[in-house]
């Protein structure tokens, strides 16, 4: 069975935090921008390096400059989105769509919040014995 | 990060040794089953302490995935904490009878 | 947080810039009947430009791309020449009769202001989002 342990956990957690944050940020970018002549729709992408934290126990790698050991920051990096139908103006941008993902991130941030939450007050009572 | 040379299971796995301990001498005056009985379900609760904080672990894994649900992860989550804080408060009581016992004049 | 603060900042500059958008609207509308302005000249439709402004945030440093806000580039006039309609008995009406109008369309105006005004909220609604984001993460602390 595949034990997965606790700092494999918090380090996915941490890495599920960043991703939504950057969400957030790229379709708040795109909502400000629903009106600018010639605006292309943006988007971040991530790779699967959550399952790969998820899998191995071992201490992270470091495949990257910008990478900690540890809680590293997501390697997303804005690109434009493809077969968005463009407005008049040029623009691509789609309100319903920039505020769904924004709504969506979000959530995720919020589970992934409340869970880390849960795991350190885990830790901090095993700590205090309970006392 | 610091928080990661602390397991919850080794807490409670080194709890529950501190806490199996006064289970020995005090079999060698009272009665020999009764002890090793408390000895047991201890040992047996800190076994579901681990096993529930694994089972959140995956539950947490597979949320992150995106294969489980969040309400899923929340409700391992306390099902673990709930574990260990039975097996930390039962630990306890052991450690504070075993005091007791000990202090009585002979 | 950086990434955050900047994110709110974009919205925050959105919010800035419909407005603008808004007030030029208005404006248009209110003037749409003005025939003679203080240079003796029919009113003459404004624009808004938006331009892309990036935001100041970590995020550059280390490689992401930060969100991207707006602002106003300028308020241009339109080009569109003056509509002639035929009314003799108007004050500002020419030898043929004919009144130069302003070259507003009111219910264009009226669909650009409910644009801007919705383009508003959305900002708006995001930057509570983000907000609420922040208020989470905090929480981690206690």
């Amino acid at each position: 069975m595949n034990e997965i342990t606790d700092r494999a956990i918090l380090a996915a957690l941490g890495r599920q935090m960043n991703q939504a944050v950057q969400r957030q940020s790229v379709a708040a970018g795109n909502l400000a921008n629903l009106d600018t002549p010639g605006y292309k729709a943006r988007t971040v992408s991530f790779g699967d390096v959550l399952e790969d934290e998820l899998q191995a126990g071992a201490p992270l790698a470091r495949t990257s400059p910008g990478h900690l050991g540890g809680i590293t920051p997501a390697d997303g990096a804005a690109t434009e989105v493809e077969g968005l139908a463009a407005r008049r103006d040029g623009n691509t941008v789609q309100l319903d769509r920039e505020l769904l993902n924004m709504t969506r991130a979000s959530g995720e941030f919020g589970a992934a919040q409340t869970a880390l939450a849960a795991k350190f007050r885990l830790v901090r009572y095993a700590i205090n014995e309970g006392r | 990060m610091p928080i990661d040379a602390i397991d919850t299971s080794s807490v409670v796995a080194r709890a529950a040794r501190t806490g199996s301990t006064p289970a020995g001498p005090a079999s060698g005056s009272g009665g020999a089953a009764s002890s090793s009985g408390f000895a047991d379900s201890l040992i047996g609760m800190l076994e579901s302490a681990d096993r529930t904080a694994g089972d959140a672990n995956t539950a947490i894994a597979n949320m992150v995935r995106g294969t489980g649900d969040v309400h899923e992860a929340m409700i391992a989550l306390q099902r673990a904490e709930t574990a260990l804080q039975l097996t930390v408060q039962v630990r306890n009581k052991l450690m504070q009878a075993y005091q007791d016992v000990m202090r009585m004049p002979i | 947080m950086s990434t955050l603060r900047g994110a709110i900042d974009a919205s925050a500059s959105a919010l800035n810039a419909q407005r603008a958008r808004i007030e030029v609207a208005v404006s248009n509308i209110a003037n749409a009947e003005s025939t003679r302005g203080p240079d003796g000249q029919p009113y003459r439709r404004r624009d808004i430009v938006l331009a892309t402004e990036p935001v100041e945030s970590f995020d550059q440093a280390l490689g992401r791309a930060g969100a991207s806000g707006v602002r106003v580039a300028s308020v241009v006039e339109d080009t569109e020449p003056f509509r002639r309609h035929y009314e003799p008995s108007h004050p500002d009406a020419d030898a043929e009769g004919y009144v130069a109008m302003p070259n507003v369309d009111v219910p264009e105006e009226m669909v650009n202001m409910l644009g801007a005004a919705r383009a508003y909220q959305a900002n708006l609604t995001a930057i509570g989002l983000i907000r609420d984001t922040i208020q989470r993460a905090l929480e981690l602390g206690r």
